[in-house]
């Protein structure tokens, strides 16, 4: 009996492990992530998988809550990936988490809750796994992108049949488009203050099927989960729906989200980043009515949290954050009110060339990433200019290459464990952050005829505030709520029995006071969901 | 006995037979003009419905005119009532969904109750005069309307049964919570006298700052810093609104019913609650306005829109939000103020104003959505104004008192009485009721109803109308002929307003040719001087942006082959022609 036990667990253990080695050769498809997420909820009490719904394109949206105890009463920290649907590595970095917490590090959650939403845009993603790749951020609805009255006119097509949308280069003194100095392969606007002439036009790889003109501009199209949401909603551009939120998935979330009043803060895997450098304040977007600055003393949060991360992860040369109108890491902070914080996770650091190469001045993203693709030895990164014949074109000469579709923001999967690693102890860091109230110096007094006075310093014991300023403002986080509860013929002479606090900064305290008649004992108790809650007992002299 | 049910039976139909004969017949009658004097359906339009009242008239209108009128639900409240839209137009009549739509509905605000009765009355004077009247027989062969009575039943049913003031709710039933404490709608307005509504505690205190008027004991006095009042003359203090502190955190009502407000919940630059007082999660997070929403993005025919608000005699158009105001150009401008001063005119007490300046600065309401995200040109008329009383404006505070007086015989105030009160002790509780106020009197009503359906017809009437009012035809030799087709738009609103223009909101009109081969297509700017722009690809179907208010558009194919052709203009705006 114990012996066919122990052989079974051996060969769950070999399945799993195999079945880890297939999955960790390339990032995961909708299936291979949901075997993966209820591997990871069979194999804990503390991790429990929910689908909150299912998009357009029949793919589940998953939540995962890894929790122990009092899970909706203790601060929580929402780690979310896929808000970019191009973006694999932050579906991956984000199921990493939950795994290393379950397998790892229990501990985190007796004082801190996650919710982890791995893939938001799985409708997008699954593109990644197709027979044609062409880097896809939408969703699977049917939208008419170039507004124009008919649908999907005009897709891609792959010219060179290598199963890529690249880009498409035409030599036509009439384009602004010319070479980069330092590598030809690599495209740049011309400069035309400096006196540079256009050489080429550049368009995606493809057809004008509806001979309007433009290349590719209508095509399976979907709405990008990182552009639906409120803040700085663009309205009618490609992508973004008919208005905010209006897709299955974003719904589903935002309704998931508003119903954990324990979330203080959010870490997002995708194109934003305000980790590697803060966001900045900026007086005028601040004190606006539509506020679009991050407050003072939210700078002030972000900066000691970038300087933590920096810390950790130690990367640098980072990109600049990407954060297209209605992405949800600004949404998460300006509408919803929590700490919100984003990274890519990973990006091509910067490589120092050597006397070989030609200078890359201008520090160009492009150049930089097929020259450390080249000394990583990386294969299939690049595709290079070739001749196509294009009827669209004819007697000009159309060259079909560039860079392969994901590569930019996704590392081969083989090289992120080290990184995944550091972005999992970064998450605990910010855990250990966490507000923590606590009632200190707590004095009583006798002030005769069965009168006591209480006072009690309400401490926050952690270094992030108990509210962030923005938070502070909304209806959706609560404020500390403060109860005096008395026993028999208890009275209260003066302080309130029920007393509401909008926030204590970390490190700092609130006086609170009463004045009692009565005698026994009398309990008070300070708690939010987001902050936890504290109480204590005391004795009336 | 069962010749006795046998009987009763007989009894039964003969009943029912006999009932038209109590009804008064059309030789009794004389029609008032302007008014269906014996009409099919039979309603007293000097009071409120239910929500169920409200169905079941909408019912029996569809009922009665099933080739005029149906009855659909868009989807359920929060609460689980169905959202009725009667659809009104001839059904016999073309497509019902490719004519322009006119979109109407009441009671977002669920305490402003007259938009409901204005919508069952607009549908039922449509149907009622539809081939007694030409003017409504055009209107409903050529348009449809859309009429919606109440998009928030839910707190509907609330204001009118539950205790309220003629402010409350407002807000639609979703439980909030108000005040940050954990607990959702824990503290509400109390009916502490049982009278069906939220009125005023006053408390005796010497230190208080009102005495009772001695002219009027209703009437309650604030004692200015230079007033000498006799000091055995008793003082009051206002305590606010009937209630109690229900949780006992020493507040009285401070976590009410709701609160969101469903105006501010539009997905047109929607902005979160600490920006805009009453948003709720995110746009159309009400579920009653998503449905609405999502019914208009399903009919890309609506080209006007009204939605029915109270009070103060306005018709209301946006910017909503100062922050908007780019958004609004001139020439939809021109359209605007061409219709909204009309209904200055024919709702006398009524003035044409913007919400953002004239009303206040606010994002996220229907008419912003309306316009702003789909083109569409929409007004909110705020009934009833206290003009209506005494066809003036004078009357200054004391009018209510007047009015309950001499117009309403002492039926809108409640007077003081005591009440024993577990916070404040004695007190008394009295003041208007919550009927009084916001909600037109009931002898006022129908004038009040007509008049502003009579400005929605005349904004449904200038949506566009189209027509294919002349063909030219030129032999060109060599078997090509030149066909020349003039498009008009006879009335004020163009297929595409300047914003969905702007954006591309809505597809460009379609005007083809059929029957014949087409070697070229061309629209044509100006025919005297042959200023022409092709179009490429598809000439048979040539694309036009746009087909402006009363104007013409000009389109020119070249032609080859003998046959007979047909050219039709399809605009989701516009309507379907064919000629």
């Amino acid at each position: 009996m114990k012996r066919l036990y122990l052989l079974r667990l051996g060969l769950c253990v070999l399945g799993l492990t195999l079945t880890l080695s297939v999955w960790s050769q390339d990032y995961n498809n909708a299936s291979q992530l949901a075997q993966r997420l209820r591997s990871l909820a069979n194999s804990s009490s503390a991790a429990n998988l929910k689908s909150l719904t299912k998009t357009l394109g029949g793919k589940d949206i998953w939540m995962l809550t890894l929790g122990t105890g009092d899970v909706e009463n203790k601060p929580a920290i929402a780690v979310v990936g896929g808000v970019e649907g191009q973006h694999l590595l932050g579906v991956e970095m984000a199921m990493r988490f939950a795994e290393d917490i379950v397998n790892n590090h229990q501990s985190v959650l007796d004082k801190t809750t996650f919710y982890v939403f791995p893939n938001m845009s799985p409708d997008a993603t699954e593109e990644y796994f197709a027979t044609l790749k062409y880097g896809r951020s939408g969703n699977a609805k049917d939208t008419d992108d170039d507004r124009d009255g008919q649908m999907n006119e005009d897709p891609f097509e792959d010219l060179n049949g290598d199963g890529m949308i690249t880009m498409m280069r035409v030599l036509d003194e009439t384009g602004d488009w010319i070479t980069h100095p330092a590598d030809d392969r690599v495209m740049i606007k011309a400069d035309r203050s400096k006196g540079e002439k256009g050489k080429y036009h550049l368009f995606t790889e493809g057809q004008d099927n509806d001979k309007d003109g433009k290349f590719n501009e209508d095509g399976a199209g979907g709405i990008h989960f990182n552009k639906s949401l409120t803040f700085a909603y663009d309205y009618f551009k490609p992508g973004v729906g008919e208005h905010p939120v209006s897709e299955l998935e974003n719904r589903a979330l935002l309704d998931e989200l508003y119903t954990h009043w324990n979330i203080y803060a959010f870490v997002t895997f995708g194109p934003g980043n305000n980790l590697s450098s803060a966001w900045r304040y900026n007086r005028a977007g601040a004190t606006k009515r539509v506020v679009t600055s991050v407050l003072r003393r939210d700078e002030s949060v972000n900066k000691l949290v970038s300087g933590k991360y920096n810390k950790i992860v130690g990367t640098k040369d980072a990109p600049p954050s990407v954060e297209p109108g209605g992405n949800f890491n600004q949404w998460a902070y300006f509408h919803f009110g929590r700490l919100s914080f984003s990274t890519p996770g990973w990006w091509a650091p910067m490589v120092k060339g050597d006397s070989t190469m030609k200078k890359n001045s201008d520090k160009n993203r492009e150049v930089n990433y097929l020259r450390w693709a080249e000394q990583e030895g990386l294969s299939n990164y690049f595709v290079n200019w070739t001749e196509v014949n294009h009827p669209d074109f004819p007697g000009k000469t159309v060259e079909v290459g560039g860079i392969a579709p994901y590569n930019m923001l996704n590392p081969p999967i083989s090289m992120i464990d080290d990184l995944s690693d550091k972005h999992n102890e970064f998450i605990r860091e910010l855990a250990s952050l966490q507000s923590s109230l606590e009632m200190v110096n707590l004095q009583t007094e006798s002030v005769g005829k069965d009168m006591t006075r209480i006072t009690v310093d309400l401490y926050n014991g952690g270094t992030l505030p108990t509210h962030s300023q923005m938070g502070t403002r909304s209806r959706w986080l609560r404020r500390i709520k403060v109860t005096m509860t008395l026993g028999n013929g208890q009275q209260v002479i003066s302080g309130r029995p029920i007393q509401m606090i909008n926030s204590i900064g970390g490190d700092s305290s609130q006086q609170l006071t009463w004045l009692i008649k009565g005698k026994g004992s009398v309990s008070i108790t300070a708690e939010a969901p987001h902050t936890g809650s504290t109480s204590t007992t005391v004795n009336l002299k | 006995m069962k010749k006795y049910i046998q009987h009763l039976f007989a009894g039964f139909i003969l009943f029912v037979l006999t009932v038209p004969a109590y009804a008064q017949t059309e030789k009794d009658l004389f029609r008032a003009v302007g008014t269906p004097q014996n009409p099919k359906v039979e309603i007293i339009f000097n009071r409120y419905y239910t929500s169920d009242g409200l169905a079941e008239l909408a019912k029996k209108i569809a009922d009665a005119h099933p080739n005029l009128a149906k009855r659909v639900s868009i989807g359920k409240s929060y609460e689980g009532r169905e959202l009725w839209v009667l659809q009104v137009t001839n059904f016999q009549k073309g497509d019902p969904h490719r004519k322009p739509g006119f979109y109407i509905d009441g009671n977002i605000h669920s305490n402003e109750l007259q938009g409901s009765e204005i919508s069952i009355y607009t549908a039922w004077y449509l149907t009622e005069n539809y081939g007694v009247l030409d003017y409504v027989t055009e209107m409903l062969d050529d348009r449809i309307f859309y009429i919606a009575p109440t998009i928030n039943p839910d707190a509907r049913d609330d204001h009118i049964l539950k205790p309220n003031t003629g402010s409350t709710p407002r807000s639609g039933m979703i439980p909030l919570d108000d005040d940050r404490d954990g607990l959702i709608d824990e503290d509400q307005p109390d009916d502490l006298d049982g009278n069906g509504s939220i009125t005023q505690m006053r408390r005796k205190n010497p230190n208080g700052n009102f005495i009772v008027d001695p002219l009027d004991p209703r009437k309650m006095l604030q004692v200015g810093v230079d007033d000498k009042v006799d000091p055995n003359t008793p003082r009051y203090e206002m305590l606010g609104q009937e209630g109690i502190d229900n949780d006992g955190d020493g507040l009285v009502n401070e976590d009410r019913i709701g609160y969101y407000d469903p105006n501010r919940d539009w997905g047109w630059k929607w902005q979160p609650d600490y920006i805009q007082r009453g948003a709720y999660k995110y746009p159309f997070s009400v579920p009653e306005n998503r449905h609405v929403a999502d019914f208009i993005l399903a009919h890309p025919n609506i080209a006007g829109a009204q939605s029915y608000h109270n009070t103060g005699g306005m018709v209301l158009r946006g910017p909503g939000a100062e922050e908007d105001i780019s958004t609004y150009n001139r020439a939809d401008l021109r359209i605007y103020d061409a219709i909204g001063k009309k209904g200055a005119e024919i709702m006398p007490g009524y003035r044409y104003l913007t919400v953002y300046k004239d009303l206040y600065s606010v994002f996220g309401g229907e008419l912003d959505w309306l316009y702003g995200s789909r083109g569409i040109y929409t007004f909110s008329n705020e009934i009833f104004t206290r003009y209506a009383y005494y066809k003036n404006y004078e009357g200054g505070r004391d009018l209510s008192y007047r009015v309950d007086d001499e117009l309403l015989f002492g039926d809108a105030f409640e007077p003081w009485k005591p009440y024993d009160h577990p916070t404040y002790g004695e007190i008394e509780i009295g003041g208007f009721k919550k009927n009084f106020g916001r909600n037109t009197p009931g002898f006022m009503l129908e004038e009040e109803l007509h008049r502003n359906m009579a400005f929605t017809f005349y904004h449904a009437y200038h949506m566009p109308k189209l027509s294919i009012s002349d063909v030219k035809e030129k032999d060109l030799g060599g078997g090509l002929r030149e066909i020349t087709a003039t498009i008009k738009n006879e009335r004020l609103m163009p297929t595409h307003a300047s914003q969905d223009l702007k954006y591309k909101i809505e597809r460009p009109d379609y005007i083809s040719i059929s029957g014949v081969e087409v070697q070229a297509g061309m629209i044509v700017d100006n025919e005297d001087r042959n200023f022409t722009r092709e179009q490429k690809t598809e000439p048979e179907k040539l694309r036009v942006n746009n087909i402006p208010g009363n104007s013409i558009v000009k389109v020119r194919w070249i032609v080859s082959g003998r046959g007979k052709y047909t050219i039709t203009v399809d605009s989701a705006k516009g309507g379907v022609v064919t000629r």
